[in-house]
């Protein structure tokens, strides 16, 4: 699943998030463009995700 | 050579800085919030990275900065988006011209008030000082850390807590004493706070920034391109990607890392050296004779403003700088502070100490002044 962000900073604050939790992800580029977030956000395959997120305004695609 | 004009800005810098600088622009040499390849996201990463050094170095919990090309740009962008009509300020008399400009300019368009505190009432208690100069809509207290012209720590604690406690807002302007005076603006009360990297902080030229310790609610200094939400006409309401549109200057911001980095891992010793050479400094100045100490008495980081004998600043700084040395006169970019000190007309002499600076450098300049004062 892909984590998108609008803030690219609140893209890294997450990846420490979850590299600090031992969560695999990737930052890599939004599939959606930059028309609604920015370029790049978080790819990961770890269900529990994003509840190390839930306080960063966020969007799961 | 001998370079006494640190607050001017920190010629020296360690060699961690010049490395970092050269990293960037060597081996990343790319924007960041730009490209979506490796190159382009680990510049984002290195951006994020500086972006919480800063936030932890002066005590904001939350990330929130905003990187500017220094700190006059992020004044500019504080008061003239923070403030609105009717509003009142109050600031110190020892205030830079990059304070003192943008509010008077508010001010002659009939936007705001301000007062300026007295240096004859910086000796009042936060409380009485509180009483004197606020007003029903006094919305925004203003300090600087501490004076680029006499050095004196002009950045009291109990002023900003007073000034919070009442419901005025509390800016700090860090550009004098941000990497020798460590301050913690949860916890004294600080919501925003400017600062510059190639003073103090010893970084390259070329950044500086506002932090807040909440995401503020003001308006964008420029409007362009933000990497972020890019069909919008007008910048989008994202933090902080609203307030840096245009391209960063990451060689620099990276330079700040670094140099941050460098300052919390020798910040004790740092502060012991200079502090020991600022004493040094002003016991061989008490020797020379007809020579004048501004604020002497008060707390102060290691920047001096001296005059000898009537003699004005700028013949002093000629004949220091035939012998190698390097010092500032003049008016500092600081009225308020000659007026307070009544050096308006001649100017003082500025010797400020740095990181890098030995007694040796000192005993040449006292050698020198001394055959003035004779």
């Amino acid at each position: 699943m892909y984590i998108v962000f609008y803030s690219t900073s609140h893209v890294f604050e997450a990846e420490e998030r979850l590299n600090e939790n031992g969560i695999d992800c990737k930052v890599v580029p939004t599939p959606v463009t930059d028309k609604a977030y920015c370029g790049v956000c978080i790819e990961t395959s770890a269900h529990n995700a994003e509840c190390y997120v839930k306080d960063i305004e966020h969007c799961v695609i | 050579m001998i370079y006494l004009d640190y607050a001017a800005t920190s010629k020296y810098k360690p060699e961690e800085v010049y490395k970092a600088f050269e990293y960037y622009f060597r081996e990343i040499g790319v924007s960041p919030g730009r490209g979506t390849y490796k190159l382009g996201v680990e510049a984002s990463r290195m951006l994020y990275k500086t972006r919480k050094i800063v936030a932890n170095y002066f005590g904001c919990e939350k990330h929130n900065v905003i990187f500017t090309k220094n700190s006059t740009e992020a004044i500019n962008l504080f008061f003239n988006g923070y403030l609105e009509k009717g509003d009142h300020v109050i600031m110190s008399c020892y205030e830079h011209n990059a304070v003192l400009r943008p509010l008077t300019k508010l001010k002659e368009k009939g936007i705001i008030e301000y007062s300026i505190i007295t240096r004859e009432d910086m000796n009042l208690s936060a409380e009485e000082l509180y009483i004197k100069y606020a007003k029903k809509n006094t919305k925004l207290f203003v300090t600087t850390l501490a004076s680029n012209l006499t050095g004196r720590v002009i950045y009291r604690p109990e002023l900003t807590k007073i000034m919070k406690a009442n419901g005025v807002s509390t800016f700090v302007d860090s550009s004098q004493g941000a990497g020798k005076i460590r301050i913690s603006m949860q916890d004294e009360c600080i919501d925003y706070l400017a600062f510059t990297g190639h003073k103090d902080l010893l970084a390259m030229p070329g950044v500086g920034g506002l932090v807040c310790v909440e995401v503020p609610t003001v308006q964008p200094l420029l409007q362009g391109g933000t990497g972020v939400l890019g069909d919008k006409y007008t910048n989008p309401d994202v933090f902080p990607d609203a307030y840096e549109a245009g391209t960063l200057n990451m060689p620099a911001i990276w330079s700040l890392h670094a140099s941050l980095s460098w300052i919390i891992d020798n910040f004790d010793s740092i502060t012991r050296h200079e502090q020991e050479l600022l004493s040094y400094l002003l016991d061989k100045l008490a020797t020379v004779r007809k020579l004048i100490v501004y604020d002497k008495d008060y707390n102060r980081v290691s920047t001096v403003g001296i005059n000898i004998g009537g003699m004005k600043s700028n013949e002093l700084v000629q004949l220091l700088d035939e012998n190698d040395i390097c010092t500032r006169g003049g008016i500092h970019c600081a009225i308020l502070a000659h007026e307070a000190i009544n050096t308006s007309d001649i100017g003082v002499v500025r010797i400020s100490l740095g990181w890098s600076t030995t007694r040796e450098e000192i005993d040449k300049l006292i050698e020198v002044l001394r055959s003035v004062g004779e």
